[in-house]
């Protein structure tokens, strides 16, 4: 018995002994107390939770080197090795966590759309079913502030710059030709189909030193990484049809989509102003390949490939018979992209893009063969020192060689040119808090065709001022080298180059967005030549110049009317420019001073239905009359369009698509074309330029076919 | 040696009776929750994960409340913390166990928490997830009730929303109910509850597809 009790004793006494308290306080950086955050050693069932004043007690057995962690909703988690011995009263400070929802972003400049954005100005569906969009991704975007409305072109104008400064990139690789050639007066789509991207970024300024060759704005598209079921699709539309099919194997997928579009049809039942021969007939076909790697690479092959073929009649003012134009155009693009995780917080992102595109022109009895063969290298790393502290490098590649045969009953001419850029980028998150963020970067360019060498620095700063509000700044150099129009005549140029500085401010709550962005943009080394045309035999330099200046207001609302999104934005642009052949500066002919459109959205719950407007408003662009005298100085009637459409849904895999632009057919006018002589009364004539048609109806049919019954296309729409 | 033999016997009859720690812990974090004490019973799971490297319980339940208890919130920053922290969960304890239906389920649910919070903004991307998921548990646990009750839950929601008869659905809840009864219950804190569930909803389908 005595051994018994000697025994109890032992073991009671090396209990009391091998027990030691763990104790502290828990704060957050400012020192105030943290309740209920979980404190425990790891790989033992030892610990609590902090109690209101942030204070923690627990006992343990363990002994020796001992690992403490402490983690709490919206902070980083804390851990540190120590003997058991030296956990009594300590104060640990945690620090934020900068990769929620509500802390700063470096915003300025940019929309994100899609779901993988902590913001999203657009929502996945909106790409597509915002009304007057007509299914291009181009068209949803020019919603937002910071572009005009150039109707006859259908490209994106962003903030006093034309189509040609927005570079698009697909997964970080350029698209060389992302538009369909169209012609004269008729807006070209965007070749792409929005239903392959799962997230979008639209930059209007001072955007990240990762890109370049764009002088006002960047297209970031991120194509889906992993489509979720296999399926078919089938689209029967009034303008053509559709069929689209996905494959999945276990660590890969292939997805076909194909489309055919003939305007012929419609051309005779709803005649437009021009006089067409072979009305728009289209071919096209896109397939996607996904391979995931066991060890989390992925890599992602894009081919396209379309055809276009049309010819027409235009009516000139000074040509009786009118203007023939006619078109062949085939384009090939390729856009594989590798990405892999790599060891110790590295990645990598690589890829090649290449693009094949040939045009054969008839402009009335000229024919013109242009070619041209691009292609982008791409290599860049990241390295995630923390959560605080990331960054990325990378070095970059650009080819094209253009050639063009132009021939007609008296001349027959070859120009060709070869415009081969190297640029590598090196830039820097930082977080200094969870309220104060930067990015900060340099790219440089060098360009063989115009033997010049550019830096471009990029900086951009983010403050949040409150629980729903933050500032944002930047500032970035720009370069661009000449377009093809220009330089297929001459090379002797510097790069066309800008100067951003943005002024944001954000306001987001629960649904609701609003932003107000204020910018100054600073155009140097832009193109002029003397003639009226830019022809081989004009004289050309790079003493150019401009400026624009202007207010970008968003305000987006999906709270506030049940069943119903809307948004409004508004931009105002003030903007010159000495370029081209202009005599004096002056606003270009496709700059407004005010831009301006509502999206409304309502689900119609016992209709099944969707029911979509949108308003476009720009003012009046500027035109030349030679009656007045004066460059640029009248102004045309403002741009209004009503539009509408409406999605059904007659069952979950079937959908009929209606859709009108300019209900109201207003009479737009997209500019006035004068005579070159005056007639006997000596005044110049001139002709409206309007739209081709005032109103379009789409309607469509479309019907998806795969396991899942509730999957269908309204994402195509 | 009398002593011996009773401080053997003593030892024995201790071991016997008492719970191991992690039947202590998993019973306590389970009061815990009962009580509505969310948080702690969610910190309680995370230590027990902590020391029970080898077991997807702990992880699975503390994902599971994070999920539960973030319906209904109407503040996005701290959904998407909650959601987060549930899918560090969720993922580590599909690390131990693979192809688990019950963590399959549970990907599904944190989806639609996500879809109920934002319809249009994670409905189009996230739902065609929720069908790989529930397709992929089915064929790996056909007989598995909580598998087809979830199944058949979601696919009753999308039928109402597109004005569908559920009527069809209200045998495969039955389906489910007898699964629950004909399951065997041998592994300890497997997540075998969802009857009662499942019988309260056949009972209210059956009222509301039937003719009066």
């Amino acid at each position: 018995m005595k051994t018994l009790l000697f025994l109890l004793i032992t073991f009671f006494s090396i209990n009391l002994f091998s027990q030691s308290t763990v104790s502290g306080k828990v704060t957050d950086s400012k020192g105030l107390p943290i309740m209920g955050a979980s404190v425990y050693l790891e790989g033992t069932y030892d610990g609590t939770a902090t109690s209101e004043d942030g204070l923690f007690s627990f006992e343990t057995d363990e002994q020796g080197e001992q690992t403490l962690l402490v983690s709490s909703i919206s902070f980083e988690t804390y851990s540190k090795s120590s003997d058991i011995t030296n956990f009594k009263n300590v104060t640990i400070k945690l620090k934020d966590d900068v990769n929620t929802l509500d802390a700063v972003t470096v915003n300025a400049g940019t929309f994100n759309a899609g779901d993988n954005a902590k913001v999203t100005a657009l929502k996945p569906l909106d790409i597509v079913t915002t009304a007057g969009a007509l299914g291009d991704f181009v068209g949803a975007l020019q919603t937002l502030p910071g572009t005009s409305n150039v109707a006859e072109d259908g490209r994106l104008f962003v903030r006093g710059g034309d189509a040609e400064e927005t570079q698009i990139f697909v997964d970080g690789m350029r698209v060389f030709t992302p538009y369909s050639p169209s012609a004269n007066n008729i807006p070209s789509r965007g070749r792409l189909s929005p239903f392959l991207f799962k997230g979008i970024t639209f930059s209007t300024g001072g955007y990240s030193a990762e890109y370049g060759q764009a002088l006002s704005s960047v297209l970031l598209l991120n194509s889906i990484s992993e489509p979720q079921e296999e399926k078919t699709e089938i689209s029967i539309m009034t303008v053509g049809l559709g069929l689209g099919n996905t494959q999945k194997w276990k660590k890969s997928s292939l997805s076909l989509n194909t489309s055919y579009i003939n305007l012929a049809p419609y051309q005779k039942l709803y005649p437009d102003n021009n006089e067409w021969h072979k009305p728009i007939e289209s071919v096209g076909g896109e397939a996607v390949y996904r391979y995931k790697f066991n060890n989390d690479g992925l890599l992602k092959v894009y081919g396209a490939y379309s055809s276009v073929n049309f010819d027409l009649t235009q009516e000139d003012i000074n040509v009786a018979d009118g203007i023939r134009f006619g078109l062949k155009n085939r384009n090939l693009y390729i856009n594989s992209s590798y990405q892999d995780f790599l060891e110790k917080d590295w990645s990598i992102a690589t890829g090649v893009s290449f693009a094949n595109d040939r045009s054969e022109i008839k402009y009335n009895d000229a024919d013109i063969t242009d070619i041209e063969n691009s292609a982008h290298l791409k290599i860049a790393f990241k390295k995630f020192f923390s959560s605080r502290y990331k960054l990325n490098f990378g070095a970059e590649y650009f080819v094209t060689n253009f050639t063009e045969n132009y021939q007609d009953t008296s001349f027959e001419n070859d120009y060709e040119f070869d415009n081969n850029l190297f640029s590598s980028f090196v830039e820097a998150d930082i977080f200094f808090s969870k309220k104060l963020a930067t990015k900060i970067g340099i790219r440089g360019e060098y360009s063989e065709l115009l033997q010049e060498f550019n830096l471009s620095p990029r900086l951009s700063l983010a403050y949040k001022a409150g629980a729903n509000s933050q500032f944002s700044l930047a500032y970035g150099e720009f370069f661009q080298n000449p377009k093809n129009d220009y330089l297929k005549y001459n090379s002797d140029f510097t790069a066309e180059n800008t100067t951003h500085y943005i002024a944001n401010y954000q306001y987001v709550k629960n649904k609701q967005i609003f932003r107000a962005e204020a910018y100054y943009k600073n155009y140097g080394d832009l193109v002029k030549y003397d003639t009226p045309f830019a022809l081989p035999t004009s004289t050309y330099n790079s003493n150019g110049s401009g400026y624009a200046k202007g207010l970008d207001i968003f305000w987006r609302d999906n709270k506030s009317i049940k069943n119903t999104e809307y948004w409004m934005s508004y931009s105002y642009l003030d903007t010159e420019r000495e370029y081209q052949n202009y005599l004096t500066s002056a606003t270009p002919e496709f700059a407004s001073k005010h831009n301006a459109s509502l999206v409304v959205k309502r689900w119609i719950e016992d209709w099944k239905s969707q029911i979509g407007l949108s308003y476009n408003y720009a003012s009046g662009r500027n035109y030349t009359d030679p009656n007045k005298g004066g460059f640029l100085t009248e102004q045309a009637k403002s741009f209004n369009s009503l539009n509408a459409n409406y999605a059904y849904l007659i069952s979950p895999q079937k959908i009929l698509y209606l859709s009108v632009s300019n209900v109201l057919g207003t009479k737009n006018v997209n500019g006035y074309q004068y005579a070159n002589q005056t007639n006997t009364d000596g005044v110049f004539d001139r002709r409206t330029i309007t739209p081709a048609a005032d109103r379009f109806f789409f309607i469509g049919f479309f019907w998806t076919i795969s396991d899942n019954k509730d999957d269908n296309q309204l994402d195509n729409l | 040696m009398k002593s011996v033999l009773l401080i053997a016997t003593l030892i024995f009859t201790f071991s016997l009776s008492a719970q191991t720690p992690y039947e202590k812990g998993m019973n306590e974090a389970f009061a815990l929750w009962e009580q509505q004490k969310n948080t702690e019973a969610v910190q309680l799971f995370e230590r027990i994960a902590s020391a029970e490297t080898d077991n997807w319980l702990p992880s699975y339940y503390a994902g599971l409340i994070e999920i539960v208890s973030s319906f209904g919130l109407k503040d996005e920053a701290l959904l998407t913390s909650k959601l987060t922290r549930a899918k560090g969960f969720l993922d580590n304890a599909a690390s131990i166990s693979e192809n688990n239906p019950e963590i399959l389920v549970s990907y599904a649910l944190l989806n639609t928490a996500y879809i109920a919070f934002d319809g249009q903004k994670y409905g189009m991307s996230l739902s065609g997830e929720n069908v790989a998921l529930y397709k992929k548990a089915a064929s790996i646990a056909p007989n598995n009730p909580r598998v087809l009750l979830s199944k058949t839950e979601w696919d009753m929601g999308s039928a109402k929303f597109f004005g569908k008869s559920i009527a069809s659905y209200c045998k495969d809840i039955d389906q489910a109910i007898l699964l629950f009864e004909k399951e065997e219950q041998t592994i300890p804190f497997y997540p075998y509850s969802g009857l009662e569930r499942a019988k309260e909803i056949s009972s209210s389908c059956k009222k509301e597809t039937s003719p009066n």
